[in-house]
């Protein structure tokens, strides 16, 4: 059946590039819900995915960028995270702001893309805090800063990793697409 | 920047609010979480395989790094069981003393009624506001919600919130989502038992509801009243520490959970037992 389908080099390298994204989201997600979970840093558990959505979605720019943003939070929230309803609405939508932000008024470099991530996880992380500490069981607030803070900045650790391999997979294609 | 955003781009943020305002109705919805069914469905193989991996790798560092600690441990637990050993001897009086009162009250024997399964631990919740995992056993195994589950020693892990077929989430005793009625055992005092974590005692538990009077020891064993959810008996944890609480009327006490959460690989789950 699939000689029948007719692709050019670039529409296969597409799959290929978006297939690459879509086995690391699944591996880091793995690596945030059965290695990280178990192993807490400073008493709070990382999650790097955020982290990894926002990364592809500077790269990829807002339109794909933002669909794959959307699909990956969605399948976080799905796979059973906690309050992962408000981040299939905050991460999509902070990931395009910034992909906006980045090409547009700073530059597609590292530190811009670094800050994008971290204010995107912080205000991720805020909304679900707030949520927290509104509705039973409520968590005391002196948790903003012993939980919360570290927790975001600790994952940020994974951001030059995460950069560098979206960096490395966003680039399949586009020598053959010039 | 707002003329740096393409139509494209703001149909896709109000798709974005859309689902969220969708997945947020099909979570709290009874027929809803089909769609967290199908994803936990299709993850469950992966997350096994992984969890498996992760347990060589730890097995194996373990083996070469903690040989030498593991031999030291050894020797510490052999002197214990002496005097262990020698704190049965003593107990074999009581324990027929104990046999006979249970003649005596015409009681059963105890947890004979008890039916497990197994299964082992293949993920944790990846929030630090939250304490559960995801066991790679579901409805295919007779595992559904509401169910309790133990550790082999009869110390309790937590509920199982939600179950697919070939899983099932299990909220811990550390979250403060749960509630469970308790009593001292040394005492008889009752109170309920949540987690700690949202007054900021992370990894403890806080039995609430306590009577002003009530003098507690350190070390006093916590165990589950009973109910049509948990069996009575249970072990959920130690006390370490008590206070009255904001109102000053009620005591309460933090308690050490008896089960040893940070090195659960597996759990065994009651899924059935006689409660009257």
């Amino acid at each position: 059946m699939l000689k029948h389908v007719h692709l050019t080099k670039s529409q296969w390298l597409g799959i290929l590039k978006w297939s690459l994204y879509g086995l690391l989201t699944l591996a880091v997600l793995l690596l945030q819900s059965v290695v990280l979970s178990q192993l807490p840093v400073f008493g709070v558990k990382l999650a790097p995915l955020p982290v990894l959505i926002v990364c592809v979605c500077i790269w990829e720019g807002s339109e794909k960028g933002g669909i794959y943003a959307i699909l990956a939070t969605l399948f976080w929230c799905l796979s059973g995270s906690d309050f992962g309803n408000i981040s299939v609405a905050v991460i999509p939508i902070g990931a395009m702001l910034s992909a906006v932000l980045c090409r547009a008024v700073l530059t597609l470099r590292f530190l811009p893309a670094a800050l994008c991530c971290l204010g995107v996880t912080l205000v991720n992380a805020s909304a679900i805090f707030v949520f927290k500490l509104i509705l039973p069981p409520t968590v005391a607030i002196d948790s903003f800063w012993r939980i919360l803070l570290p927790g975001v900045f600790l994952s940020m650790l994974f951001m030059p990793i995460h950069y560098a391999l979206v960096k490395l997979i966003s680039r399949i294609g586009v020598h053959d697409a010039l | 920047m707002k003329k740096h955003l393409s139509a494209k781009t703001k149909w896709l943020i109000v798709i974005a609010v859309l689902l969220a305002g969708f997945v947020t109705v099909n979570s709290a919805t009874k027929t809803g979480g089909w769609g967290t069914r199908a994803v936990q469905s299709v993850l469950t193989p992966f997350r096994s395989a992984t969890s498996a991996l992760v347990r060589q790798v730890e097995r194996y560092y373990n083996y070469v790094f903690k040989y030498e600690s593991l031999q030291a441990e050894n020797e510490a637990l052999k002197a214990q069981i002496n005097s262990m050993e020698e704190g049965v001897r003593s107990a074999d009086s009581l324990q027929r003393e104990n046999e006979r009162l249970h003649q005596l009250l015409g009681l059963a024997a105890e947890h004979e009624d008890y039916h497990f399964a197994s299964a082992y631990i293949i993920a944790w919740v990846d929030s630090s506001w939250k304490s559960a995992f995801t066991i790679g056993k579901g409805t295919n195994s007779g595992i559904h919600e509401g169910l309790v589950a133990v550790t082999e020693y009869g110390q309790v892990v937590g509920l199982v919130t939600e179950a697919g077929s070939n899983w099932a989430t299990i909220t811990t005793v550390l979250d403060s989502a749960l509630d469970i009625s308790a009593t001292v055992a040394s005492t008889g005092y009752n109170g309920v038992v949540e987690g700690a974590l949202a007054t900021g005692s992370e990894g403890l538990l806080r039995m609430n509801y306590l009577p002003t009077d009530s003098v507690l020891r350190n070390n006093d064993q916590v165990l589950t009243t009973g109910s049509t959810v948990y069996p009575r008996g249970l072990i959920i944890g130690y006390v370490t520490d008590a206070n009255f609480d904001q109102t000053g009327v009620a005591k309460y006490a933090l308690l050490k959970p008896a089960a040893d959460m940070d090195n659960l690989e597996q759990v065994f789950i009651i899924t059935d037992f006689n409660n009257s």
